[in-house]
Protein backbone atom coordinates (compact mmCIF):
# COMPACT_ATOMS: atom_id res chain seq x y z
CA UNK A 1 0.00 0.00 0.00
CA UNK A 2 1.55 3.25 -1.10
CA UNK A 3 1.08 6.39 0.94
CA UNK A 4 -0.43 8.96 -1.51
CA UNK A 5 0.94 11.88 0.54
CA UNK A 6 4.58 10.82 0.32
CA UNK A 7 4.54 8.77 -2.96
CA UNK A 8 6.41 11.37 -5.00
CA UNK A 9 8.83 12.48 -2.30
CA UNK A 10 12.40 11.32 -1.78
CA UNK A 11 12.55 8.02 0.09
CA UNK A 12 15.25 6.45 2.26
CA UNK A 13 17.07 5.02 -0.80
CA UNK A 14 17.35 8.51 -2.33
CA UNK A 15 19.23 10.03 0.62
CA UNK A 16 23.02 10.31 0.65
CA UNK A 17 25.37 10.34 3.61
CA UNK A 18 27.24 13.65 3.80
CA UNK A 19 24.46 15.58 2.05
CA UNK A 20 24.27 19.13 3.39
CA UNK A 21 20.86 20.80 3.76
CA UNK A 22 20.72 24.59 3.74
CA UNK A 23 18.25 25.71 6.43
CA UNK A 24 17.87 29.28 5.16
CA UNK A 25 17.24 31.97 7.79
CA UNK A 26 14.67 33.10 10.34
CA UNK A 27 14.47 36.47 12.08
CA UNK A 28 13.48 36.07 15.73
CA UNK A 29 11.29 39.01 16.73
CA UNK A 30 10.34 40.25 20.18
CA UNK A 31 6.74 39.24 19.54
CA UNK A 32 7.75 35.66 18.62
CA UNK A 33 9.88 35.39 21.79
CA UNK A 34 7.23 36.67 24.21
CA UNK A 35 4.38 34.71 22.57
CA UNK A 36 6.26 31.41 22.93
CA UNK A 37 7.47 32.26 26.44
CA UNK A 38 3.98 33.12 27.71
CA UNK A 39 2.82 29.65 26.68
CA UNK A 40 5.82 27.43 27.41
CA UNK A 41 8.64 29.20 29.27
CA UNK A 42 7.31 32.12 31.36
CA UNK A 43 10.57 33.28 32.94
CA UNK A 44 10.98 37.09 33.21
CA UNK A 45 14.11 37.06 30.98
CA UNK A 46 11.99 35.68 28.10
CA UNK A 47 8.98 37.97 28.74
CA UNK A 48 9.92 41.35 30.11
CA UNK A 49 12.55 43.65 28.58
CA UNK A 50 13.20 45.51 31.83
CA UNK A 51 13.71 42.30 33.85
CA UNK A 52 15.77 40.79 31.02
CA UNK A 53 18.16 43.77 31.01
CA UNK A 54 19.00 43.04 34.65
CA UNK A 55 19.41 39.28 34.10
CA UNK A 56 22.55 37.24 33.34
CA UNK A 57 22.08 37.68 29.56
CA UNK A 58 21.44 41.43 29.65
CA UNK A 59 18.44 41.43 27.32
CA UNK A 60 15.37 39.60 26.07
CA UNK A 61 16.32 36.14 24.73
CA UNK A 62 14.30 33.29 23.25
CA UNK A 63 13.51 30.12 25.17
CA UNK A 64 15.95 27.37 24.19
CA UNK A 65 12.96 25.24 23.27
CA UNK A 66 11.81 27.95 20.88
CA UNK A 67 15.27 28.11 19.28
CA UNK A 68 15.01 24.35 18.80
CA UNK A 69 11.47 24.63 17.43
CA UNK A 70 12.52 27.30 14.92
CA UNK A 71 15.47 25.15 13.86
CA UNK A 72 13.11 22.22 13.38
CA UNK A 73 10.75 24.44 11.34
CA UNK A 74 13.59 25.39 9.01
CA UNK A 75 14.42 21.68 8.58
CA UNK A 76 10.77 20.82 7.82
CA UNK A 77 10.62 23.53 5.12
CA UNK A 78 13.96 22.65 3.55
CA UNK A 79 14.00 18.85 3.94
CA UNK A 80 11.46 16.90 6.04
CA UNK A 81 8.45 18.08 3.97
CA UNK A 82 10.24 16.90 0.80
CA UNK A 83 11.05 13.37 1.98
CA UNK A 84 8.79 10.48 3.08
CA UNK A 85 9.32 11.34 6.75
CA UNK A 86 7.41 9.31 9.30
CA UNK A 87 8.33 11.09 12.49
CA UNK A 88 11.23 11.72 14.82
CA UNK A 89 12.75 9.14 17.16
CA UNK A 90 14.50 11.69 19.36
CA UNK A 91 17.81 13.48 19.61
CA UNK A 92 21.09 13.53 21.49
CA UNK A 93 23.66 16.15 22.50
CA UNK A 94 21.47 19.22 22.19
CA UNK A 95 23.56 22.26 23.16
CA UNK A 96 22.51 25.89 23.43
CA UNK A 97 25.89 27.59 22.99
CA UNK A 98 24.73 31.21 22.85
CA UNK A 99 21.41 32.90 23.59
CA UNK A 100 19.19 34.15 20.74
CA UNK A 101 18.36 37.82 21.35
CA UNK A 102 15.59 40.03 19.88
CA UNK A 103 15.96 40.51 16.09
CA UNK A 104 18.80 37.98 15.77
CA UNK A 105 18.75 36.14 12.46
CA UNK A 106 19.38 32.42 12.87
CA UNK A 107 20.13 29.89 10.16
CA UNK A 108 22.65 27.27 9.18
CA UNK A 109 22.97 23.75 7.90
CA UNK A 110 21.97 20.20 8.68
CA UNK A 111 24.21 17.35 7.51
CA UNK A 112 23.10 13.76 6.92
CA UNK A 113 25.52 12.06 9.31
CA UNK A 114 24.31 8.46 8.95
CA UNK A 115 21.73 6.27 7.19
CA UNK A 116 20.66 2.83 8.33
CA UNK A 117 17.70 0.48 7.91
CA UNK A 118 15.44 0.01 10.91
CA UNK A 119 16.08 -3.22 12.79
CA UNK A 120 12.43 -3.62 13.77
CA UNK A 121 10.49 -2.40 10.73
CA UNK A 122 11.29 -3.62 7.16
CA UNK A 123 9.78 -0.53 5.46
CA UNK A 124 11.64 2.07 7.51
CA UNK A 125 15.05 3.64 7.51
CA UNK A 126 16.64 5.95 10.06
CA UNK A 127 18.36 9.16 9.01
CA UNK A 128 20.70 10.83 11.50
CA UNK A 129 20.89 14.61 11.10
CA UNK A 130 23.49 16.98 12.60
CA UNK A 131 22.27 20.55 13.20
CA UNK A 132 24.63 23.54 13.09
CA UNK A 133 22.54 26.66 13.74
CA UNK A 134 24.23 30.07 14.03
CA UNK A 135 23.32 33.72 14.45
CA UNK A 136 24.05 36.61 12.07
CA UNK A 137 27.55 36.95 13.58
CA UNK A 138 28.32 33.29 12.81
CA UNK A 139 28.23 32.42 16.50
CA UNK A 140 26.78 28.95 17.22
CA UNK A 141 23.39 28.99 18.96
CA UNK A 142 22.29 25.36 18.69
CA UNK A 143 23.75 21.99 17.78
CA UNK A 144 22.05 18.61 18.08
CA UNK A 145 21.88 15.17 16.49
CA UNK A 146 18.33 14.21 15.45
CA UNK A 147 17.14 10.73 14.42
CA UNK A 148 14.18 10.64 12.02
CA UNK A 149 12.28 7.73 10.41
CA UNK A 150 11.92 7.64 6.62
CA UNK A 151 9.85 5.29 4.45
CA UNK A 152 11.82 2.94 2.19
CA UNK A 153 10.73 2.23 -1.40
CA UNK A 154 11.79 -1.41 -1.17
CA UNK A 155 11.05 -3.70 1.75
CA UNK A 156 14.22 -5.05 3.37
CA UNK A 157 15.00 -8.65 2.40
CA UNK B 1 15.36 23.37 41.17
CA UNK B 2 14.06 25.74 43.79
CA UNK B 3 16.32 24.16 46.37
CA UNK B 4 19.90 25.12 46.89
CA UNK B 5 22.35 22.80 45.18
CA UNK B 6 23.51 21.43 48.54
CA UNK B 7 19.96 20.39 49.52
CA UNK B 8 19.02 18.53 46.35
CA UNK B 9 18.58 14.82 46.95
CA UNK B 10 19.54 12.33 44.26
CA UNK B 11 16.72 10.05 43.01
CA UNK B 12 14.00 12.15 44.61
CA UNK B 13 10.92 12.38 42.36
CA UNK B 14 8.99 15.58 41.68
CA UNK B 15 5.50 15.29 40.14
CA UNK B 16 5.00 18.06 37.57
CA UNK B 17 1.30 17.61 36.79
CA UNK B 18 -0.61 16.70 33.63
CA UNK B 19 -1.80 18.21 30.38
CA UNK B 20 -4.59 17.10 28.00
CA UNK B 21 -3.79 17.80 24.34
CA UNK B 22 -6.53 19.05 21.99
CA UNK B 23 -6.46 18.70 18.19
CA UNK B 24 -6.58 22.49 17.90
CA UNK B 25 -3.47 23.13 19.97
CA UNK B 26 -1.60 20.25 18.27
CA UNK B 27 -2.28 21.87 14.88
CA UNK B 28 -1.53 25.41 16.14
CA UNK B 29 1.88 24.43 17.53
CA UNK B 30 2.87 22.34 14.51
CA UNK B 31 1.78 25.04 12.04
CA UNK B 32 4.46 27.27 13.53
CA UNK B 33 7.21 24.80 14.43
CA UNK B 34 6.74 21.38 12.82
CA UNK B 35 4.31 21.53 9.85
CA UNK B 36 4.57 17.89 8.75
CA UNK B 37 1.29 16.48 7.40
CA UNK B 38 0.66 14.10 10.34
CA UNK B 39 0.88 17.06 12.77
CA UNK B 40 -1.32 19.59 10.90
CA UNK B 41 -3.75 17.79 8.56
CA UNK B 42 -6.13 15.24 10.18
CA UNK B 43 -7.26 13.89 6.77
CA UNK B 44 -3.79 13.43 5.27
CA UNK B 45 -2.58 12.02 8.61
CA UNK B 46 -4.86 8.98 8.07
CA UNK B 47 -2.44 7.84 5.35
CA UNK B 48 0.53 7.92 7.72
CA UNK B 49 1.50 4.85 9.75
CA UNK B 50 0.10 6.66 12.81
CA UNK B 51 -3.37 6.47 11.20
CA UNK B 52 -4.32 9.96 12.40
CA UNK B 53 -3.19 13.28 13.82
CA UNK B 54 -0.36 13.21 16.41
CA UNK B 55 1.37 15.99 18.35
CA UNK B 56 4.86 17.12 17.35
CA UNK B 57 7.40 15.71 19.81
CA UNK B 58 8.69 19.25 20.19
CA UNK B 59 5.19 20.27 21.34
CA UNK B 60 4.93 17.57 24.04
CA UNK B 61 8.43 18.54 25.21
CA UNK B 62 7.59 22.28 25.32
CA UNK B 63 4.49 21.51 27.42
CA UNK B 64 6.69 19.37 29.71
CA UNK B 65 9.01 22.35 30.13
CA UNK B 66 6.05 24.57 31.06
CA UNK B 67 4.89 22.02 33.63
CA UNK B 68 8.40 22.07 35.12
CA UNK B 69 8.56 25.90 35.26
CA UNK B 70 5.17 26.01 37.02
CA UNK B 71 6.14 23.29 39.53
CA UNK B 72 9.39 25.10 40.37
CA UNK B 73 7.59 28.42 40.83
CA UNK B 74 4.98 26.76 43.11
CA UNK B 75 7.77 25.18 45.19
CA UNK B 76 9.59 28.55 45.44
CA UNK B 77 6.35 30.18 46.59
CA UNK B 78 5.84 27.46 49.23
CA UNK B 79 9.36 28.03 50.58
CA UNK B 80 8.82 31.82 50.72
CA UNK B 81 5.67 31.28 52.74
CA UNK B 82 7.71 29.18 55.17
CA UNK B 83 10.09 32.12 55.48
CA UNK B 84 12.90 30.35 53.59
CA UNK B 85 14.82 31.75 50.68
CA UNK B 86 14.36 29.54 47.60
CA UNK B 87 17.39 28.34 45.64
CA UNK B 88 18.28 29.82 42.28
CA UNK B 89 18.32 27.89 39.01
CA UNK B 90 20.22 29.12 35.98
CA UNK B 91 20.06 28.63 32.21
CA UNK B 92 20.31 25.12 30.80
CA UNK B 93 23.40 24.25 28.78
CA UNK B 94 21.62 21.44 26.93
CA UNK B 95 19.97 18.04 26.72
CA UNK B 96 21.98 14.82 26.71
CA UNK B 97 19.23 12.71 25.16
CA UNK B 98 15.55 12.73 24.22
CA UNK B 99 13.69 9.55 23.28
CA UNK B 100 10.22 9.77 21.78
CA UNK B 101 8.38 6.49 22.46
CA UNK B 102 4.58 6.61 21.98
CA UNK B 103 2.84 9.37 19.98
CA UNK B 104 0.38 11.79 21.63
CA UNK B 105 -3.07 11.94 20.00
CA UNK B 106 -5.89 14.49 20.51
CA UNK B 107 -7.56 13.86 23.87
CA UNK B 108 -4.52 12.15 25.41
CA UNK B 109 -3.55 13.23 28.92
CA UNK B 110 0.20 13.30 29.55
CA UNK B 111 1.62 13.26 33.09
CA UNK B 112 5.14 14.61 33.68
CA UNK B 113 7.67 13.70 36.38
CA UNK B 114 11.20 14.86 37.21
CA UNK B 115 13.98 12.90 38.93
CA UNK B 116 17.40 14.32 39.80
CA UNK B 117 19.84 11.59 38.80
CA UNK B 118 23.11 13.33 39.61
CA UNK B 119 24.86 16.58 40.56
CA UNK B 120 28.34 18.07 40.67
CA UNK B 121 29.89 21.55 41.03
CA UNK B 122 30.41 23.25 37.66
CA UNK B 123 33.97 23.52 36.34
CA UNK B 124 33.22 26.39 33.98
CA UNK B 125 30.88 28.53 36.11
CA UNK B 126 32.24 29.19 39.65
CA UNK B 127 29.51 29.33 42.29
CA UNK B 128 27.17 27.08 40.35
CA UNK B 129 26.45 23.36 40.29
CA UNK B 130 25.32 21.11 37.46
CA UNK B 131 22.15 19.06 37.90
CA UNK B 132 21.34 16.01 35.82
CA UNK B 133 17.57 15.67 35.56
CA UNK B 134 15.45 12.92 34.01
CA UNK B 135 12.05 14.08 32.80
CA UNK B 136 9.51 11.39 31.91
CA UNK B 137 6.14 11.85 30.22
CA UNK B 138 3.50 9.11 30.49
CA UNK B 139 0.05 8.90 28.89
CA UNK B 140 -3.27 7.91 30.51
CA UNK B 141 -2.61 4.24 29.68
CA UNK B 142 0.71 4.30 31.54
CA UNK B 143 2.74 4.20 28.30
CA UNK B 144 6.00 6.16 28.15
CA UNK B 145 5.61 9.13 25.77
CA UNK B 146 9.17 10.41 26.10
CA UNK B 147 12.18 10.36 28.36
CA UNK B 148 14.64 13.26 28.50
CA UNK B 149 18.05 13.50 30.17
CA UNK B 150 18.43 17.23 30.88
CA UNK B 151 21.28 19.31 32.27
CA UNK B 152 20.67 22.41 34.39
CA UNK B 153 22.57 24.94 36.49
CA UNK B 154 21.78 25.46 40.19
CA UNK B 155 23.39 28.07 42.43
CA UNK B 156 25.63 26.96 45.32
CA UNK B 157 24.51 28.41 48.65
CA UNK B 158 27.77 27.81 50.52
CA UNK B 159 30.06 29.03 47.74
CA UNK B 160 32.93 31.24 48.82
CA UNK B 161 34.84 32.88 46.01
CA UNK B 162 38.57 32.03 45.94
CA UNK B 163 40.85 34.83 47.22
CA UNK B 164 42.33 35.44 43.74
CA UNK B 165 38.88 36.05 42.21
CA UNK B 166 37.80 38.29 45.12
CA UNK B 167 40.95 40.43 44.72
CA UNK B 168 40.35 40.71 40.97
CA UNK B 169 36.74 41.73 41.55
CA UNK B 170 37.86 44.37 44.09
CA UNK B 171 40.39 45.75 41.57
CA UNK B 172 37.72 46.17 38.89
CA UNK B 173 35.88 48.52 41.26
CA UNK B 174 38.78 50.99 41.45
CA UNK B 175 37.98 53.86 38.99
CA UNK B 176 41.30 54.00 37.13
CA UNK B 177 42.27 50.32 37.10
CA UNK B 178 38.80 48.79 36.77
CA UNK B 179 37.89 49.91 33.23
CA UNK B 180 41.30 48.80 31.93
CA UNK B 181 40.90 45.35 33.48
CA UNK B 182 37.40 44.79 32.16
CA UNK B 183 38.35 46.11 28.71
CA UNK B 184 41.12 43.57 28.39
CA UNK B 185 38.91 40.57 29.24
Amino acid sequence: MTNPVTRDRRHFEDLVEGEIIDLGHTKVTKEMITTFARQFDPFPFHLDEEAARKSLLGGLSSSGWQTGGLSLRMLVDSFLSKIASCGGLGFTDLKWQNPVMVDDIIGGTVTIAALRRSGSHPKWGIVTLDFDVRNQNDKPVLTMRLANLVECREVAA
Amino acid sequence: MTRWFENIVIDETFPLGSHTFTAEEIIDFATLYDPQYFHIDPEAAKHSHFGGLIASGWHTVSVGHRRMVDALEAEAERLRELGEEPGVSGPSPGVNSMDFKVPVRPGDTVTYELVVTGKRPSNSLPGWGLLFNRLTATNQRGELVYRAELVGFSKLRDYRMPLKLRLLLALTKIPVIGPRLTRST
